[in-house]
């Protein structure tokens, strides 16, 4: 089917990468934020606040 | 109802922050080396390159289901609930690579053979191995009962860690007798050691990833032990 | 014998569960019924062109199973939710496989019946001609049904207690029976347009091993999965 170059491939390359990067920042930051909020419920919750 | 070990569901032990940060590092230097050095493949060109996220992005995928299944087992085994927990951690990130080794597989596709989606054997395996991720998730998220929810999804996971091979084959052979050719992405080894250190890369960060996630999970579930100890009026030292 | 009462739990079972329904024959029937509108749905979407039609035939029966199967499976385990009887016969000491075991059995029958009446209907509809190799085609419906069965039967006691049940199912059992569904769909066709001497046995033996696999599998599982 012909070297990858003959339909473009770089562009292709490019968006592969940076579709991975932005998913690997978000999973990030969610896995950061939701360890965080969880944390403070914990914290809230065993000082015997209640949160619903 | 609530499972033995419910008043060891402490807090749990944090990822060290040097796993993060050497994580970090080392996928940004395996990232920058492959890329920058590798060469042209004769028949991919630089698409190739793509398969320095592809590869290990498949193999963080088919490691978190490997985590899934193994921590289900565990948990049908001793009914410990941190072993509920780690499988629901694994599978959110798992799932969450699968997508990208989806998305990256059709990327490298369309250039390739013309089309986005060609019911290759190894994408379209991919496509059912999501399809049951999702499956898994959204069983949890519809159950509320944590004894419950967990040994139903161990059981669902269990169940579809099995397939997975069987899908694979399935898919592989469906392919023969229509007799398709598969075109293997057959690699000439030089590409080989730089494979290896992203997939070892990848895979560091994905273990911190799930750590974080169930790190998340085991503070929720404590604060909601905690909220219950402190609603049944009891001294909680 | 332990043994000997199991076997008798497993036939009350079924014949509870079989009896319930043909006092109400509108299950069975409607069930039959959908299976039979799926076709026809089929029918227009692939027809009217005589070769479209049959070579679409294995794909649209087995979906057709599939679909009208599916609510067989909910509604099994919807005669103890309503009653609470599923508490009261969990309290019996005796063994869930036992369960297990009288749900599949009923449920096979059940699917059984409604494919004899879905592959008539299919012949007609979709101008099949019978083939030579019509033994082993039932053999092939036969194991396909099996696995659709044990799985359907075991994901079922799981959605039909859950809030979600419609969509639950399906999108818990489709996934997991593709390698069914791909072989049972595949060794139809192949016997249907009168080749493959060779990949006959390849087939049974597939849907044969995959039908073992789950079989122990959700054997094992549904204890687990049941007693929660």
């Amino acid at each position: 089917m012909g070297s990858g170059l003959e339909h473009g491939g770089i562009e292709f390359v490019v968006a592969a990468y940076a579709i991975t990067y932005v998913v690997l920042v978000a999973m990030l930051a969610r896995a950061i934020g939701a360890r965080r909020r969880a944390r403070a419920e914990y914290d809230s919750a065993s000082k015997g606040e209640f949160r619903t | 109802m609530s499972p033995a070990s419910a008043d060891s569901l402490g807090p749990p032990k944090p990822a060290p922050a040097w796993l993060g940060w050497l994580s970090l590092l080392f996928f940004l230097f395996t990232q920058a080396y492959a890329v920058l050095t590798s060469p042209a493949d004769e028949s991919m060109g630089h698409l190739q390159k793509i398969l320095y996220v592809h590869v290990p992005s498949a193999w963080v995928t088919f490691g978190a289901f490997g985590v899934v299944l193994v921590a289900s087992l565990l948990f049908l085994w001793r009914g410990d609930e941190r072993s509920d927990l780690l499988a629901a951690s694994s599978a959110e990130v798992g799932s969450m690579f699968c997508g990208l080794t989806l998305v990256q597989g059709m990327l490298w596709g369309r250039p390739t053979w013309g089309v986005w989606w060609s019911w290759d054997a190894r994408l379209t395996s991919t496509l059912v191995l999501f399809l049951i991720f999702v499956g898994y998730l959204a069983l949890r998220s519809f159950v509320e009962d944590p004894q419950r929810r967990g040994q139903w999804s161990a059981a669902v996971g269990i169940l579809g860690a099995i397939n997975v091979p069987i899908v694979w084959m399935s898919v592989r052979w469906w392919r023969t007798l229509h007799q398709i050719q598969s075109n293997p992405k057959a690699v000439s080894p030089i590409y080989l050691r730089g494979w290896i250190l992203n997939v070892i890369a990848f895979t560091l960060i994905a273990i911190w990833l799930i750590w974080r996630r169930y790190e998340a999970a085991r503070f929720e579930r404590a604060a909601e032990h905690a909220a219950q100890a402190a609603a049944l009026g009891g001294n909680n030292g | 014998m332990a043994f000997r009462d199991d076997v008798r739990r497993i036939r009350a079972i079924v014949w509870k569960d079989l009896t319930t329904e043909r006092r109400s024959k509108a299950g069975f029937n409607s069930v039959a019924s959908l299976g039979v509108t799926i076709l026809v749905l089929f029918g227009l979407a692939l027809g009217p062109a005589n070769d479209m039609l049959q070579a679409a035939a294995p794909g649209a029966l087995w979906l057709a199973v599939l679909f009208a199967g599916v609510l067989a499976f909910n509604r099994s385990y919807q005669v103890e939710l309503d009653g609470g009887a599923l508490e009261a016969l969990l309290l019996y000491p005796g063994a869930r496989w036992a369960i297990f075991a009288g749900k599949l059995i009923a449920n096979l029958i059940f699917v059984t019946l409604m494919l004899v009446i879905v592959v008539a209907v299919g012949i007609v509809l979709f101008q099949v001609t019978i083939p030579p190799k019509w033994p082993q085609i039932l053999l092939v419906l036969m194991l396909g049904v099996v696995g659709i069965v044990a799985l359907g039967t075991f994901y079922a006691a799981m959605s039909s207690r859950s809030r979600a049940r419609e969509v639950l199912l399906p999108l818990l059992l489709y996934p997991m029976l593709i390698p069914v569904m791909l072989a049972a769909m595949e060794a139809t066709k192949a016997f249907l347009s009168g080749n493959a001497l060779i990949e006959a046995g390849a087939f049974i033996q597939m849907l044969t091993l995959f039908d073992v696999i789950f079989l122990v599998a959700t054997f094992l599982a549904f204890e687990y999965v049941i007693e929660v």
